[in-house]
Formats: structure tokens, sequence, C-alpha cells
């Protein structure tokens, strides 16, 4: 009997030795490949683009939150978009009043906590003015459809204006006399950063949504009355081709690994 | 009678012995395996590793050993990635319960959120690639009452003949089927033609399978709803894994890799602090991010605003107003998970 037990006992201890040991070999091997995973990572890009390509530009600028060393975004190696931010409220200003909705509720809006990005500084062709001062570009006398030679890059072509099904024409929503601003229907001047108050007046349906939180994007605080930016509409829909896109598309992130072992197929080939 | 009876215990009194023996032998074996894992050159980081095996489930740990081990956390996490790092412990908010909605009208399958998740929760990079997200492009609504459907692989005549059974198709194509499922897809632009997007993640159910299923407790529910893991309590038994409906959960089948410029350094403890080898994980709304009053990263991602955060108990949050106002459904309704997640059209 003693003999068993001791036997047992120095059997017990060098399986256990053997057991441990390994997982010592085996964690010390692994650790290296993750070192080196480690290293190899590609140079962040500093490049992006927010919701749409080619029009609301963001650069990534290091440490902007020192208190965890955030970067203000973090943009796909991929496509440029931006993934992530540090900082939601990065080169944003105040939104301003907005009235009411018309129940007994105010939606989640506060008006010291409602924050936009400016759009003017974001715009091509911004300041308009340079220009359309009424001298070097003439002031439109009526607001009637023609062809134009400028601006083919922001609208092919002027007389198929891709919004509106060809019931609007650029003086329905461009101030005639000032060009740096947008123009409601009763001739109220309105900031190209607000274009919310100028989509409204036709989008009302979307607009109410918009102002309740379910449509379009937010970011920053959940919490009721906390500080949020809120999207304007142009930050994600391009006016000028709205009807053939509603969101311009865009290149998706890469896809997942396939399971180990399994190789891309096409499904819907004939050889199935 | 008795003599029986003595026996018995005469039996019972060896059973004894024979387990204080083992026991005897893992206590030299244990002392045998510490004296071994010291031998290791990171000797404090081999004691660390001790002190985590050893420690209780978190909700059970006393305020002293939680901020033990948060401390602990903290200086190795901030070692090894060379960057000052946070380990939270926030507790859960008041008055809230979390819910999510998700508009599969506008959803364009572009993956930003899948990314976002990945920088904000620091998943394991490359072997294993470890996503919470998943999205799933379905063919649009299709009865296959188009041409070039039903002409593939129709019809088929038994040997028995022909009894008028739609037949025939294949795996791939099958007749009269529509809304195939891929979330392989690859295309150059997304939105593809004919085709809608449907994110997955774990639904944060009232009544979740994984809880129910887990062994040791280290999944569970908090006050806030949010399904979470302890992950220093989790024995890596994948049953959690195998009772999810939805595919949410991912298991560390290796050490993960993340690399250190890209890890988060702010985090918590049951939320996105980095894991270890085999140890389950999933999508917390980002806890560590929720709990300070943050939207989750895939909210923030979304470049359609397609996603939707918010207080189910706060009538004028933006879930409770889609809640209020649009066609909503829950995912796989059928299995009383009751999920948190609300898929919704407009």
């Amino acid at each position: 009997m003693n003999f068993r037990n001791n036997f047992t006992k120095i059997g017990f201890f060098t399986l256990s030795c053997l057991l441990i040991g390994g997982s010592i070999i085996y964690q010390t091997a692994y650790s290296q490949d993750a070192e080196q995973a480690k290293k190899e990572s590609a140079a962040p890009v500093t490049k992006c683009f927010e919701s749409m390509e080619g029009y609301t530009s963001v650069s990534r600028i290091e440490n902007a939150v020192p208190q965890y060393g955030y970067p203000n975004v973090k943009c796909s190696q991929t496509t440029s978009g931006v993934l992530w931010y540090g900082d939601p409220y990065d080169g944003t200003k105040p939104m301003g009043d907005m009235p009411k909705l018309k129940d007994d509720t105010r939606g989640d809006y506060d008006s010291e906590e409602a924050v936009v990005k400016p759009r003017e500084s974001k715009l091509n062709y911004f300041e308009c003015t340079g220009c359309h001062d009424g001298d070097t570009v003439p002031v439109p006398k009526d607001k009637k459809a023609r062809a134009i030679d400028a601006h083919d890059d922001i609208v092919e072509n002027p007389l198929e204006m891709m919004h509106g099904r060809g019931a609007i024409w650029c003086l329905d929503c461009h101030s005639a006399t000032n060009r740096n601003k947008l123009v409601d229907h009763q001739g109220n001047e309105i900031s190209m950063d607000q274009p919310q108050k100028l989509c409204g007046s036709c989008h009302g349906e979307v607009y109410a949504d918009w102002r309740m939180g379910i449509h379009g994007k937010r970011t920053g605080s959940w919490v009721k009355g906390g500080k949020k930016r809120w999207w304007v509409c142009t930050e994600c829909h391009n006016p000028h081709t709205v009807e053939v896109n509603r969101f311009d598309p865009l290149k998706p992130e890469q896809a997942p690994e396939l399971p180990r072992g399994m190789k891309k197929t096409e499904h819907n080939t004939e050889e199935h | 009678m008795s003599e029986e009876r003595i026996d018995i215990k005469k039996e019972r009194d060896d059973g004894d012995n024979t387990r204080r023996d083992f026991l005897k032998n893992m206590g030299i074996a244990a002392v045998a395996g510490a004296a071994a894992l010291s031998a290791v050159p990171a000797d404090a980081e081999a004691k660390v590793e001790l002190a985590e095996h050893l420690q209780g489930h978190f909700e059970l740990m006393t305020d002293g050993q939680k901020k033990e081990c948060i401390e602990r956390l903290e200086k190795r996490y901030t070692e090894e990635f060379g960057k000052k790092t946070t380990v939270s412990n926030a507790p859960p908010v008041k008055g809230v319960l979390f819910g999510y909605a998700l508009s599969i009208s506008k959803c364009i399958g572009c993956r930003r959120c899948v990314k976002a998740c990945v920088q904000e929760n620091n998943q394991s990079r490359h072997d294993p690639e470890i996503e919470w997200i998943r999205v799933l492009k379905m063919e649009k609504g299709n009865l296959a009452f188009s041409a070039d459907k039903l002409d593939k692989g129709y019809p088929e005549t038994s040997a028995l003949g022909n009894h008028g059974v739609q037949v025939g198709g294949n795996a791939y194509n099958a007749v009269g089927v529509s809304g195939e499922t891929e979330h392989y897809y690859e295309p150059d632009k997304v939105p593809e033609k004919d085709a809608f997007y449907f994110p997955v993640q774990c639904q944060q159910c009232e009544k979740p399978a994984c809880v129910k299923a887990c062994p040791t407790q280290a999944t569970y529910r908090d006050p806030n709803g949010i399904v979470v893991i302890d992950y220093n309590w989790c024995i890596g038994c994948r049953m959690c894994l195998l009772a999810c409906p939805y595919w949410a959960r991912r298991f560390n089948w290796a050490q993960p890799n993340l690399p250190a410029e890209d890890m988060n350094p702010k985090t918590h403890y049951l939320g996105n602090r980095p894991r270890m080898n085999g140890v389950m994980e999933k999508c917390t709304f980002c806890l560590q991010r929720v709990r300070d009053g943050r939207y989750p990263a895939c909210v923030e991602a979304c470049p359609v605003g397609a996603r939707k955060f918010g207080n189910l108990l706060d009538p004028e949050s933006e879930v409770r107003k889609i809640l209020a106002t649009k066609q909503v459904l829950r995912f796989k309704e059928e299995y009383n998970t009751y999920p948190k997640f609300f898929y919704y059209i407009d």
C-alpha cells in the first residue's frame, strides 16, 4: 500500500512538472509571436472622410484627448473612412435654437448641449460671393432653369437636376442675391451650416424624425440632455444627386476571415 | 447489522484517507507548479497571473479585493502595452435599461461598425480574428418568380414519376427560395443592387440563453440589462456559445494579437480590457463608454445613422421614439429571449 502511494505521488509530481513545463514553453513561444504582431502595423491613416467620400473630410490629430492619449479620430486602413471618434465634439459649434416638437415633449434636445460641425469651411467654392458678387457673375433675373457653364463637378446637367424630379432648380435653394446663403420659400436666408431649416420645409416627415433623433446621426452622449453632435442633412446626403442615391455608394470594409481551411467560392456559378 | 455499519464506516474512512492523500498530492503539485512558475524570468508577471487565476467572482469580491484586482490589472496592462491604461470599475447607471435600434432599410453594409467595434473593444486582430458584429447580406424580397431563378434546376422528374412537386435546384440555388444570406461579400461599392443588410451582434436578451447555460455564472445580466462576462471567472467551456441563438459570442482560441499602438487604453473590467487565451467575449454595448454616458462605438461609426441607442425607460429617448413610431421587429422572437436589440423599418 505504502509503495503504491509513493509511486502515485512520484508519478503525479512528474506529470504535473511536465505539464507545467510544457505550458511555460508554449507560452513563451506564443508571446514571441505576439510581440512580433504588436510591432507589425501600418502607419495610421491621417486623411479621412466622415460620412461620404470626398465630401466631409477630417484629419487625424494625435493626442487630441490627452487624458487617454486618444487621437481625435481613427480611420480605416482600407477605405480611409472614420471608424472611431476619440473626441466626438472635435471642431463643433453650438447649433442654436430649434423649434419645439408638436407634442408635449421637447424631444431629446438641449440648446446648451446641441452642437454641429460647421459646413461652410468644408465647401469647395466657399466664399461663393468671391465670384457671385453681382459684377463678375451678374445676378440672374429669374429662377428659370437654364444651362450653365460652371460647376459641372457639382451638377452635371443643371437642366436635369437630380433632385425633385425636374420640379426645382438651383435658385430654389440657393439665394440669388447672397450666394453664401441658402434661401427658403419665404425668401429667408439660411446658413449653409443649417440646411435642415431648408430641407425640412419640403421633407417635413423626415425632418420631424430627425428632430426626434430617429433619422440621421448623432454622436457624443446618449444621456438625455447630454452633449450631442447633430449631423445635418448635407453631411450624409448630396442634395444635387439625391434622386439617384439617397446615400452615395462607398467601398465596404474588409470582409471577415473565412473559417480556417475554407476557401472563397462563387456560390452562384453554374458549376454547383 | 452492527458489523456491517462498522464496515461501511471503515470504508468511508478509507475513502476519506485516499481523498486526503489526493489533496495532499495536489498541494505538492501546486507548490511545485508555483515554484516552476516563479522560475520564469518574468517573475512578477507569473505572480500576477497566479493571483488572477485565484481571484473570486467579480460580483462577490469585496471592495478591497476589487480595488486590488483593478490595480493589478492596470499595472499589468500598462507594462504590457507600454501606455497608461485605466481599468474602470464604474457601476451600472441608475434608472436605465439600455436598448438598441437598427434600421434595416438604411444599413448599407459598409461594415464600419464592425471595424469601429474592433478599435474600441480591443479584439484580437488576427489569429484569431475576432469581430463582435457580423453583417449579413440578404437578397431583397423575391419569391423566385423571376425567370432566371425558376429556370435553375427545375424540374427534376423522380424515378417514381413527376408528381408536380417543385423539386430540383441545388444547395446554392434552391427553387422557390429567396433571402440567400452571405456575410463574406466584398463588392467594390455598397449598397449592392437588390440586397439589404442585417447586422447581427449580441442582442442583450432579457432572458439570455447564454446566462442560463453558463455553469460558473461568469456571464450574467447587469442591472442595466447588459449581459457581461467576468473574463477571469470564465472557464472557457463554450456552453454559452452553443446556447446563443444569435451567434453573438466569440471565443479566444489563442492568445489574442492586439497591437500596442492600436490598443484602447480606456477600459472597463467587464468591458473592453484585453482578454486572454481561452475566454469568451461578446458585445457589451461598449460598457466602458455607455456607463460613462457616451454612445457605443458602432453608433458613432455608422455613416448612415442606421444605429440608435438609448434608455428604454425614458419615453423621449431615441429608441423609445422608434418603438413608438416605426415598424419594429425582434430577431428570432420565437425563442422568447426578449432581446433589447430592435430592428426597424422606415
